[in-house]
């Protein structure tokens, strides 16, 4: 099941052969080759020129803004090295924030794609009407998000919000949703996971209409029990697409932003500040954009790491399948 | 690095638009003027009115309002690439007028009122009140003039405080005892005061109970006040009465929960701006409106100095235009607009509009009477610093805010609390 490692190699080394080969031809053949070649560079570099604005721009500018100290006056020219990096590792409001975001991710993203899966196979059912639910759960994930936030700073209020109603009359004391340090960031995650649930259910259902049928008219032939199956022939076929769901759901979700905005603005106490509320605030509200470039930056090391170690799992993955 | 982005082409396309704009002729009382506003009462009760401004002057008004944030954010990138896009601009003074005015964006209007030409004895420069005036000066420079005013009030239900015969706190200590009298005759169906505990709005209804403490913000070296003992008094009574008789989840509340909490009979009490009177009379959305009663914050053993804050208009010390913004601003600030704006609910910084006998009739309700008055009192009385002065206001209410709330939810004393401010306030003012 797993990749040959002989043939791996073998691979590796006939590309650099090529490579090699390229650099000792001629002049002349390079100029044929590029001639040659022309039509595809001409077709791509639009699309690069595009990448290059879009992402190489801003990138290297936060970069530049990092290892300078900008004032709402204009940059200052004056280069401080890595001394807003020093800072960030110094700071104990950035380590904060790096585990709220973190804690926001792990609890949101296992509870989405937990009850994601389970509704992917709710809605594999063929019983009347499951179009239209189809339709209907997604409404959540197209509605603006600030509205969202809206109606469920209502629903969480203590006193007046529909949350504390239905815990009293359950015979439950009402809770602080949002105003008690160690509950907020759940608080946030339920808003999320509600939000969110029904995407990563739908992405994970049309993997599930994909699927062969042989291994499980196997599994049926075998004997084995709905658990078996779910088990061992469902979920090791879905992995592929669950990966592809958890990817997309956790760029967003280290991106948190909106809706703790709204609903709590980080608070109460930082309890709820990502480091993307982090970032805005130390670039919006106190005109520090050099420090804000950096957090910035190391939410982009955060977002490739765990981008990484998603890709390279999906790849482990994909070769048993 | 995605929010920084548009901020980059705003920049490019300003810079550009500097360029052009920068080859434009001699500037007159004339031509066209761009003013940059906040989605505010203020702008809507204007906005009727500039057309008679463009008839009576020939000088196009070209209004752009957005909201309170992107206001701002248009603010800053404009002004600090220089650029002339707006000329007139609303501007929050308590909270950027330091940094603003250091960085040279406002331009500075001692010059003008002074002027007899340019500011005649019909705009009564003189009547405009001691307190929001002084709010619109900052480091000695006038650099706006004020156009609407509020301060933290107390509205509180009558009819609570009658009938279990609860009287009126006359220092801030007595605040405590009649949260406390409402809580418990009413079996704590209803807190006994609705107050601020979101960390950044917390300071603007903070700042009554430190300075009637007899306390300043600074101390007379510019060194924070926050290492007396009275700050710690202060600081305990504000976080008692928000933990012990304030509503829960008080820590994420400000204006919006707390005049709801009052609205719907759920507060015998609220702390907040004299702003919320509208939210707390408005018959569709309150149930309280006949027992709406408004009064001060009483004074505490330093005297009563409520906190007044003012929103004002400025000239960009970029516009290319000054002389038409100063038409514009004259007009919008004089006594007669100043009145009708009052007609719409607009709080005139002027006294002249509140001896207005046709105005006097308008408040034909008791608690509009009362209102009036304890607004009058914050006006003549009021200390416009919201917040500990400096340029960095965001920051510098999160640590007063973040740290009271602390007490609040019961993590800290208050004398620890008063320990990290005055510390943390200290490496900021060291920082910069």
């Amino acid at each position: 099941m797993h990749t040959n490692p002989t043939r791996r190699s073998q691979t590796a080394k006939e590309e650099t052969g090529g490579e090699d080969t390229v650099s000792r031809r001629p002049y002349h053949q390079i100029v044929a080759r590029l001639k040659k070649n022309m039509p595809r560079y001409l077709m791509l570099g639009p699309a690069l020129l595009l990448a290059a604005l879009l992402i190489v721009f801003p990138v290297a500018y936060a970069v530049y803004l990092s290892v300078s100290d900008w004032s709402p006056t204009g940059v200052k020219d004056t280069f401080v090295g890595l001394s807003n990096f020093e800072r960030l590792l110094q700071d104990g409001l950035f380590w904060n924030a790096l585990r709220v975001t973190l804690t926001l991710y792990f609890v949101s993203l296992i509870v989405e794609t937990v009850l994601g899966t389970y509704l992917a196979f709710l809605l594999n059912r063929e019983v009347p009407g499951n179009k239209i639910f189809r339709a209907l759960i997604l409404i959540p994930s197209i509605t603006a998000p600030v509205a969202i936030s809206m109606m469920w700073l209502l629903l969480y209020d203590p006193t007046l919000g529909m949350a504390n109603y239905l815990l009293r009359l359950a015979g439950f004391t009402g809770l602080e949703w949002l105003g008690d340090p160690g509950l907020v960031v759940y608080s946030l995650a339920i808003v999320d996971i509600w939000e969110w649930t029904p995407f990563m259910g739908l992405i994970i259902l049309a993997g599930l209409k994909d699927l062969p049928a042989d291994p499980l008219e196997a599994a049926d032939i075998d004997g084995a029990t709905p658990l078996q199956k779910l088990w061992h022939v469902y979920l090791p076929l879905l992995r592929p697409i669950i990966l592809v769901a958890i990817l997309l759901r956790s760029v967003d979700l280290l991106r948190f932003f909106d809706t703790i905005y709204v609903m709590t603005q980080g608070g109460p106490v930082n309890a709820s500040t990502t480091l993307n509320i982090f970032a805005y605030r130390q670039g919006f509200q106190y005109f520090d954009l050099s420090y804000a470039s950096t957090a910035m930056l190391a939410l982009l090391v955060v977002v490739a790491i765990i981008a990484s170690c998603i890709m390279i799992l999906r790849r482990r993955f994909s070769y048993e399948v | 690095m995605r929010v920084k982005y548009p901020s980059i082409i705003i920049g490019v396309v300003l810079a550009g638009s500097m360029i052009l704009t920068g080859c434009g002729g001699e500037s007159s009382p004339s031509g066209s003027i761009t003013v940059l506003a906040q989605h505010h009462p203020w702008t809507t009760a204007i906005e009727p009115y500039i057309p008679e401004f463009e008839e009576e002057t020939g000088i196009d008004v070209d209004l752009q309002s957005f909201s309170e944030e992107q206001a701002r954010d248009k603010s800053l990138v404009t002004l600090q690439s220089r650029s002339s896009e707006f000329d007139v601009f609303m501007s929050l003074k308590s909270r950027e007028g330091l940094l603003y005015a250091q960085s040279g964006f406002y331009e500075p209007l001692d010059e003008y009122v002074d002027d007899p030409e340019l500011a005649p004895e019909s705009y009564r420069f003189e009547d405009f009140q001691a307190s929001p005036l002084e709010g619109e000066r900052v480091e000695g420079q006038l650099v706006g003039l004020p156009i609407i005013v509020e301060g933290p009030v107390i509205f509180y239900r009558k009819d609570l405080f009658g009938e279990y015969d609860i009287a009126p706190p006359e220092d801030i200590f007595e605040l405590v005892d009649a949260a406390r009298q409402i809580q418990e005759n009413t079996g704590g169906d209803v807190y006994g005061v609705a107050i601020r505990g979101l960390n950044t709005a917390l300071p603007y209804t903070f700042g009554p109970f430190f300075h009637n403490m007899g306390i300043e913000w600074l101390a007379e070296d510019g060194s924070p006040n926050f290492d007396t003992p009275e700050s710690a008094e202060a600081i305990d009574l504000y976080a008692t009465l928000a933990r012990e008789y304030g509503p829960p989840g008080v820590v994420s509340n400000s204006f919006t929960q707390s005049s709801a909490l009052f609205a719907q009979g759920r507060a015998g009490m609220e702390i907040d701006s004299s702003n919320e009177l509208q939210s707390v009379i408005d018959p569709e959305s309150s149930s309280v409106i006949d027992d709406v009663g408004v009064m001060p914050i009483p004074p505490g053993p330093g005297g009563n100095h409520p906190t007044v804050l003012q929103w004002g208009i400025s000239t960009s010390a970029f516009s290319e235009n000054k002389d038409a913004a100063w038409e514009f601003m004259k007009w919008a600030t004089s006594p007669e607009m100043q009145l009708n704006l009052a007609f719409d609910g607009i709080a005139s910084p002027r006294a002249s509009t509140w001896e207005d006998s046709e105005f006097r009739e308008t408040l034909d309700e008791p608690v509009k009477e009362e209102w009036a008055d304890t607004l009058n009192f914050v006006q003549e009385e009021g200390n416009p610093e919201v917040a500990p002065p400096g340029e960095d206001q965001p920051r510098i209410r999160e640590i007063v805010g973040n740290a009271i709330d602390n007490v609040i939810l019961g993590e800290t004393t208050a004398e620890e609390a008063a320990e990290e401010i005055q510390r943390e306030l200290g490496n900021l003012s060291g920082s910069e």
